[in-house]
């Protein structure tokens, strides 16, 4: 089966019936996916397929040939240029443990994209449904995803190097 | 002073949104083998019979240990601070709790690994289980702890005691006795990442773990005892841990994945499954707790008796540890001079419990703020009021006698008053943190404050 992954073109070798994220992780190391519950329940593994978001754990091989598959890797160029969503987490506290992280921001991007506007917190609640956060950070990720939508991410600030310096 | 009230960036914050913090999972060894436990299907069972040997034959299958193969297997986690041991690191001899680990599997892959449990031949004599820690003391209950139904060792006691103050004389005084039973449950942590250890044999000897846990230093202890290895032979590498409230403290899975690391001479990887996550892995424990009040008519707490029963599954891990919290936690944020405290830490056929945001706080906590509310409304004066009233103040002491030098409760309930708009009356409003004086010290309150400057009443809190 090919699969486009973030661009690039990989020719794969698993079983028809293997799961979507089981080929990123395993087959092609693309680690940004995380297997949270491989029930299609906690929304950790969602990656676009063909621009939405999916849950990669219930998806077969099978059914994403030839599509185009983007995953956290394939938003923006870090460290300098993060997509809006991702800059608003960081700058917005919204990501705590970090391992939902991926699916909040594969899943609010989407939502981003196909406003292509601001949102209201009804539409980030309603995209980010199936995502759980164990750590109860949602207030911080609807309010990041919100200032997103509307250019509102705030800057980068100084980067650890620079603010552990600072306070010494 | 740089840092305190800067809003500093996450040191971790770019890579959690870039997908680049790497997780124990997404460390990529060469020739990592997977693993799988064969857990106990029973609640309490003798292991009549145990062959590994067929398993052992399958292709692709690189190591099993049981409990055979552990140099220590029985470590209690708080053996450092006195507690003996109890619970095996594999099962050995009988099961006391559904999903009890008894044998583990190294494999090529998942699929031969589930091949060979399968494969193990295992024979139970299932035994009859207790569940409801209110039985456990009653004749005739089912046993099957070597202490018997509750963890012994609380020095001279069975149960953690707390005694102050002279509490039949409370009792006597009271204008009324207020009693309410509480009886918090067990909750899953359910990190989103689940239970995952991977160990690589390194060609010096040592083993390199790669671990979730959320106590580094005290992980590598565990690991070290029952390999009854030297520390310097263990490297671990954690720190990105993907959520654990309280159920990565127990070092779940670093152990038996060192051990079949060891045998296998190869990397080996466990991660458990979230259907493992929910039924295995530890909990927060379900408590019992009675409380009794002895209260005057105008709202001071005279006294209080206090029964908790808190539910350790089938061993004592971390329990009795989280029971003296408890105990020490029992009055909440309030000043009550004569108390009578009985704690038991019960055994039953559970999952073994433990830590979780606010060990042993949080449910004497709930249960001590649900019986204030059920004060006030016995005694028809105003919650916010009797909560001011027996607030925590400069000088009282704490159920174990610790002086209070920065009590945050009279600030804290006004706070809360005002944002929800709660109207009190004028001499609640002035009240501050400090030390008793007039009204508010009366003399059943005299003798438990501790004098200006001393941080702990070794022996005082008499009649008052």
């Amino acid at each position: 089966v090919e699969l486009n992954v973030n661009g690039v073109t990989h020719a794969t070798a698993s079983p028809p019936l293997t799961s979507l994220l089981r080929v990123l992780r395993e087959e092609l190391s693309v680690l940004s996916p995380k297997v949270g519950c491989q029930q299609g329940a906690c929304g950790t593994c969602t990656v676009l397929v063909d621009g939405e978001p999916r849950r990669s754990c219930l998806l077969p091989m099978a059914a994403v040939e030839g599509a185009e598959i983007t995953t956290l890797e394939g938003l923006g160029s870090p460290p300098d240029d993060l997509a809006p969503v991702q800059a608003a987490f960081h700058s917005g506290y919204a990501a705590q443990c970090g391992f939902c992280t991926s699916g909040m921001l594969i899943a609010a991007h989407a939502l981003i994209e196909h406003s292509g506007g601001p949102v209201t917190r009804e539409d980030v609640i309603e995209a980010l449904a199936g995502h759980i956060c164990r750590c109860t950070g949602y207030v911080k990720i609807v309010d990041a995803v919100i200032a997103a939508s509307r250019g509102e991410a705030a800057a980068l600030e100084a980067s650890p190097g620079e603010t552990e310096e600072a306070l010494v | 002073m740089k840092a305190v009230g800067a809003r500093l960036p996450r040191y971790d914050g770019v890579a959690h949104v870039t997908g680049r913090s790497v997780y124990v999972d997404d460390v990529r060894v060469p020739g990592t083998l997977a693993a799988k436990a064969l857990r106990s299907p029973h609640h309490h069972a003798a292991v009549a019979r145990l062959d590994t040997r067929k398993a052992e034959q399958l292709p692709g299958v690189r190591s099993i240990v049981t409990h055979k193969d552990v140099p220590k297997n029985v470590y209690g986690h708080l053996e450092a601070l006195g507690i003996p041991a109890d619970e095996p690191l594999l099962a050995q001899g009988d099961v006391r709790y559904r999903g009890q680990p008894i044998a583990a599997v190294a494999a090529e892959d998942e699929d031969t690994a589930l091949q060979a449990l399968d494969a193990i031949e295992i024979e139970y004599e299932e035994r009859p289980a207790l569940f409801d820690i209110r039985k456990a003391l009653d004749p005739g209950a089912p046993t099957f702890h070597q202490w018997g139904p509750v963890y012994p060792h609380f020095g001279p006691h069975n149960h953690r005691r707390v005694r102050k103050g002279d509490i039949e004389w409370a009792f006597d005084k009271a204008d009324a006795i207020v009693s309410g039973v509480y009886r918090p449950q067990a909750i899953e942590h359910c990190p989103l990442e689940t239970q995952v250890a991977l160990v690589v044999p390194e060609p010096d000897g040592r083993l390199t773990i790669y671990s979730c846990t959320q106590a580094m230093y005290f992980s590598l202890g565990v690991v070290a005892a029952h390999l009854e290895l030297p520390l310097n032979r263990l490297k671990f590498v954690g720190g990105t841990v993907g959520g654990g409230f309280g159920g990565k403290v127990d070092t779940a899975s670093e152990t038996i994945c060192a051990l079949m690391a060891r045998k296998a001479r190869r990397p080996v990887k466990w991660r458990w499954t979230r259907e493992e996550e929910f039924l295995v892995s530890s909990t927060r424990a379900p408590w019992h707790v009675e409380i009794d009040d002895a209260v005057t008519a105008d709202g001071w707490i005279l006294g209080r008796r206090t029964l908790t029963l808190h539910d350790s599954g089938a061993y004592a891990r971390f329990s009795p540890y989280g029971l003296t919290k408890h105990a020490f936690h029992h009055t909440g944020a309030y000043t009550i001079p004569n108390l009578r405290f009985d704690g038991f830490v019960v055994f039953t056929n559970r999952v073994p419990t433990t830590a979780m945001r606010g060990f042993g706080v949080t449910s004497v906590s709930l249960a001590v703020e649900l019986h204030m509310t059920r004060l006030a409304e016995v005694l028809g004066i105003s919650p916010w009021e009797l909560r001011l009233k027996n607030a925590n103040r400069i000088g009282d002491t704490t159920a174990n006698m610790v002086a209070m030098q920065d009590p945050s409760t009279v600030p804290v309930t006004l706070a809360a008053a005002e944002r929800v708009g709660e109207t009190l009356a004028p001499e609640y409003l002035a009240m501050t943190p400090d030390r008793r004086t007039g009204e508010l010290l009366p003399e059943h309150l005299v003798a438990q404050q501790a004098p200006e400057g001393v941080h702990v009443l070794l022996n005082g809190g008499g009649p008052g």
